[in-house]
């Protein structure tokens, strides 16, 4: 099953739940820009870098 | 942030999951990312699943830039994905968010302690559950005739606001009864389920499909459970929306940890 499962489920759940990351190394990213990132990045192959959000 | 040697890779270890009973040979079929092996650190009577990475890639300044790369997103969401629906099978498992990392297993072993409390209730709360998603979405709502202004007339331009007017009332009503409908779905599946929550909507410029995105729901369920059987049976109830559900998933929605 894993590779049939949308990227965008997975994300969902990998960016947006589970165990939140609380320090050492990635401690600068916290959720929101997380999801911006995600969101970010998706639109770009979906629709190509030059559309903003 | 300490000190550390230039000399040598700089390795971290990359946290995918902490579960109970998750013994290393469980996890022998599986690689880590970069086809590193997986192990475990024991801690309190909790195992966390990690293993190495290289802090080029994996580092804040690594993170920053790769995570803006959807290849590599992809690559290393699948790869966790692998590694929790393999700790899943073996014992009760809470995943990690994508990309927590630390510097060495002591740095894992303070994560647990500091999450030990709230983990054990995450545990006690997915052990021996699985979760489904159930996605749903309003049907576009056809035009209720052309809008546009006949060419010539007395009175053509009034009409034409009236027609858009009524055309944009009736577009509300149908949101409002998608929205309704979406509601009373999921609570009707929830009576099915161990527990049940709503993430956001997904954009459709992600998904690629039509319609309006009304319910994004997640659902505990026991393991054996036949929820995908019943929640087809439920959803005749509703035949104005179209719905996917997908499972099992390991319980990623419901193993959330607040932020200590």
């Amino acid at each position: 099953m894993p590779q049939d499962v949308a990227l965008v489920d997975l994300l969902d759940r990998l960016l947006g739940t589970g165990v939140v990351l609380a320090g050492d190394v990635v401690v600068s990213l916290a959720g929101v820009d997380l999801v911006r990132i995600r969101l970010q990045a998706l639109l770009m192959t979906v629709r190509g870098p030059e559309e903003e959000l | 942030m300490p000190d550390r040697p230039d000399s040598g890779e700089r390795t971290g270890r990359y946290l995918y999951a902490i579960g109970r009973g998750i013994g290393g040979e469980g996890l022998a079929g599986t690689p880590g990312l970069r086809e590193r092996p997986l192990r475990v650190v024991e801690h309190l009577g909790l195992v966390a699943v990690v293993s190495d990475v290289d802090l080029d890639e994996f580092g804040e300044d690594g993170l920053r830039r790769n995570l803006e790369d959807l290849h590599w997103l992809e690559d290393v969401a699948r790869t966790h994905d692998s590694v929790v629906r393999a700790a899943t099978a073996v014992g009760p498992t809470a995943p990690l968010r994508l990309a927590t990392v630390c510097f060495d297993d002591d740095q894992v072993r303070a994560r647990v302690d500091q999450w030990h409390d709230p983990l054990v209730r995450a545990l006690d709360r997915v052990d021996g559950r699985v979760e489904f998603s159930v996605k749903a979405y309003a049907s576009e709502p056809e035009s209720a005739g052309q809008a546009t202004p006949a060419a010539t007339g007395p009175g053509a331009g009034a009409a034409y606001l009236q027609r858009r007017k009524e055309e944009t009332l009736r577009r509300e009503r149908v949101g409002q009864d998608a929205a309704r409908d979406a509601e009373e779905l999921y609570a009707v599946l929830a009576e099915s389920a161990v527990a049940g929550r709503r993430l956001q909507p997904q954009d459709p410029r992600l998904t690629g499909h039509q319609g309006t995105m009304v319910l994004n729901a997640a659902y505990l369920v026991d393991a054996g459970e036949p929820f995908a059987d019943t929640a087809a049976q439920a959803l005749s109830r509703w035949p104005e929306l179209r719905v996917e559900v997908n499972g099992p998933w390991p319980p990623y929605s419901f193993a959330t940890l607040e932020e200590q």
